[in-house]
């Protein structure tokens, strides 16, 4: 069915049925005879057709679109035309206006679902981008620990592998407890007790730092806080430090001056993911030899208010004027292919902003970069 | 597309006025109901409110009959000019013929005027018309006004364009014909080979243009 608002109506789609009958029974008493109205086809809508009648046509544009058929006085019939014709008019403009807003309303729909799914599709890549990141320094977190675990690790079990061997020395003993003083000497078990402890020593402080490390990938995935919470930066940022610490290079020094902090609500996984990524690139930039500084302070803002403020500098050879502009853009890197997806700054500084602070970078030639992330106390 | 009614031997076309707000469409569609006599004339419908503005369209139906039998109706609608009513002009524009932009020849309304332009482009995109190759009559109204820009420079901005430009004074009546009239024929230039209107129905432009000029 066309249903365009500017198409010519019948007369029945005009006067629908009950309408259409009393019109037609009232302009029949009024004219005292019996009357019929046809449509365009002059097929009877109402009332029969008499051999007397006359066919009145009903013009509403240019051509009929229906006729009284009447055998009443001209002049009669001619009024009761001209009253039918004023109520379809009437009715015309009411359901042209009522089709054309129901069209444009369909349309105004339809373009809102249109944008609607737009957006829903942006908001979804905006998520996987950053999934995508999250999942990146998670495995740069697990590759950093499995490296600091091995170590530990490896010690561990080469002690007890000697402690093993000791064992067995002093089972030997009580094969020969008879000649005590001389067997003592003979497995040199003076040697064998001061030893076997510095190794349960070290084992025990080797165990601690596997603790250690993975208390650290627990409070820096946040695995058991992923909501909203109140928690000391600087937490944060010992978290991140570790991380950084466990795959730096020998040269490179990294000094946490972490200032008295009130405990702030935020997102910490989110929080520690933005030290994470801005300590990343320090680290990159200072290559092989180089210090990279981190302090933590309460300050204020222009407007008296207190805030969180962390600075992260390094000593590299910070970033050209031409980049330094295009530093947030998303997919904008300088490393090499699978060096860097070009996100890191991106959804730090999304990330700061959504807590309600602020992320500037500055690198002023030759004195390497400085990055302040401000978060409000 | 005009629409041709093989069974009743009918074609009906759909004119647009178009325009930026308060320019004069309605007085157009107006004037020519009371200076044009065309075989068939029907009233004109206005949907108006606010105050004299345009909230729907407004419709008058001319007509006539060919020498073939062919019943050839002109339907002419104005849009909405106000920005807000977007969906509604684009609604109204939608499957027309030919189209009369309506300008504002007052020196305020040159943005207007530009903007509304562009909106009829856009529109016309939107809808699925050709706005390359539909009919389109430029008409600069309001020339009885004091503060309006210079029909020279008018000329001038528009020589590049393709579209016949008409200066008028709806209000009185002024050049509002030889608008519909300029219209009328690139629309039969453009519809004549399609529809056979000069072959078939004995209809040359000029008989094309009387018959639904009067």
């Amino acid at each position: 069915m066309n249903a365009a608002f500017d198409r010519e109506l019948a007369l029945a789609e005009l006067l629908p049925p009950a309408l259409l009958a009393r019109l037609a029974a009232n302009l029949a008493q009024l004219l005292d005879v019996p009357l019929a109205l046809l449509d365009a086809g002059e097929k009877p809508l109402w009332g029969e057709t008499g051999p007397a009648d006359t066919r009145h046509p009903l013009v509403l544009e240019l051509e009929p679109l229906g006729y009284l058929a009447t055998a009443a006085d001209p002049q009669r019939a001619a009024a009761a035309v001209r009253l039918l014709v004023e109520v379809l008019m009437t009715r015309r403009r009411y359901q042209m206006a009522s089709m054309l807003h129901t069209e444009v309303v369909a349309a105004d729909h339809a373009e809102m679902q249109r944008m609607d799914a737009q957006l829903a599709t942006s908001e979804q890549r905006q998520r996987q981008v950053f999934q995508t990141e999250k999942l990146a320094s998670v495995a740069q977190l697990a590759a950093g620990v499995a490296h600091e675990i091995n170590n530990p690790v490896g010690f561990v079990r080469s002690n007890l592998n000697t402690l093993g061997n000791y064992l067995a020395k002093i089972a030997l003993l009580h094969e020969r407890l008879a000649q005590a003083e001389a067997a003592w000497n003979d497995l040199d078990l003076e040697f064998v007790i001061e030893d076997g402890t510095d190794l349960i020593r070290d084992c025990v402080s080797g165990l601690d730092r596997v603790a250690r490390i993975v208390a650290d990938l627990k409070g820096f995935s946040n695995v058991d806080r992923p909501e909203e919470s109140i928690v000391d930066i600087n937490e944060g940022l010992r978290a991140a430090c570790a991380v950084i610490e466990t795959g730096k290079p020998p040269g490179v020094q990294l000094i946490l001056d972490a200032g008295e902090l009130p405990a702030i609500l935020c997102l910490p996984g989110h929080i520690n993911q933005v030290f994470l990524n801005v300590l990343t690139n320090a680290r990159q930039a200072v290559g092989e030899h180089g210090t990279i500084r981190i302090e933590s302070r309460l300050g204020q803002d222009g407007a008296g208010t207190q805030q969180v403020v962390v600075c992260i500098r390094d000593d590299g050879p910070g970033i050209p004027p031409d980049v330094l502009p295009r530093v947030f853009d998303p997919f904008f890197t300088t490393r090499d292919v699978g060096q860097g997806t070009g996100l890191g700054l991106t959804v730090a500084r999304d990330i700061v902003q959504v807590h309600g602070g602020r992320l500037d970078i500055e690198s002023p030639a030759g004195q390497g970069t400085l990055v302040t992330i401000r978060l409000p106390a | 597309m005009p629409e041709l009614d093989t069974d009743a031997a009918r074609l009906t076309l759909k004119l647009v006025y178009y325009g930026p707000a308060q320019g004069g469409k309605t007085t157009n569609l107006t004037a020519l109901h009371d200076q044009l006599a065309p075989q068939l004339k029907g009233e004109m419908m206005t949907l108006e409110t606010q105050g004299d503005r345009t909230l729907f369209f407004d419709l008058l139906p001319l007509g006539f009959r060919a020498p073939s039998g062919l019943l050839v109706k002109a339907r002419l609608f104005t849009v909405p000019g106000q920005v807000a009513h977007d969906s509604t002009r684009k609604a109204v524009l939608s499957r027309a013929d030919g189209i009369v932009f309506v300008a504002d020849s007052q020196l305020t309304q040159e943005t207007n005027n530009a903007e509304s332009f562009q909106n009829l482009a856009d529109n016309c995109g939107r809808v699925g018309i050709d706005f390359g190759r539909v009919p389109l009559v430029v008409q600069f109204n309001k020339r009885d006004l004091p503060a309006i820009v210079g029909e020279d420079e008018v000329r001038a901005r528009w020589a590049a364009a393709r579209w016949p430009l008409f200066f008028s004074s709806a209000l009185h009546g002024r050049g509002v014909v030889e608008t519909y009239r300029a219209l009328l024929e690139a629309v039969y230039r453009q519809y004549d080979a399609e529809y056979e209107l000069g072959t078939r129905h004995g209809l040359d432009a000029a008989a094309f243009v009387a018959g639904l000029a009067g």
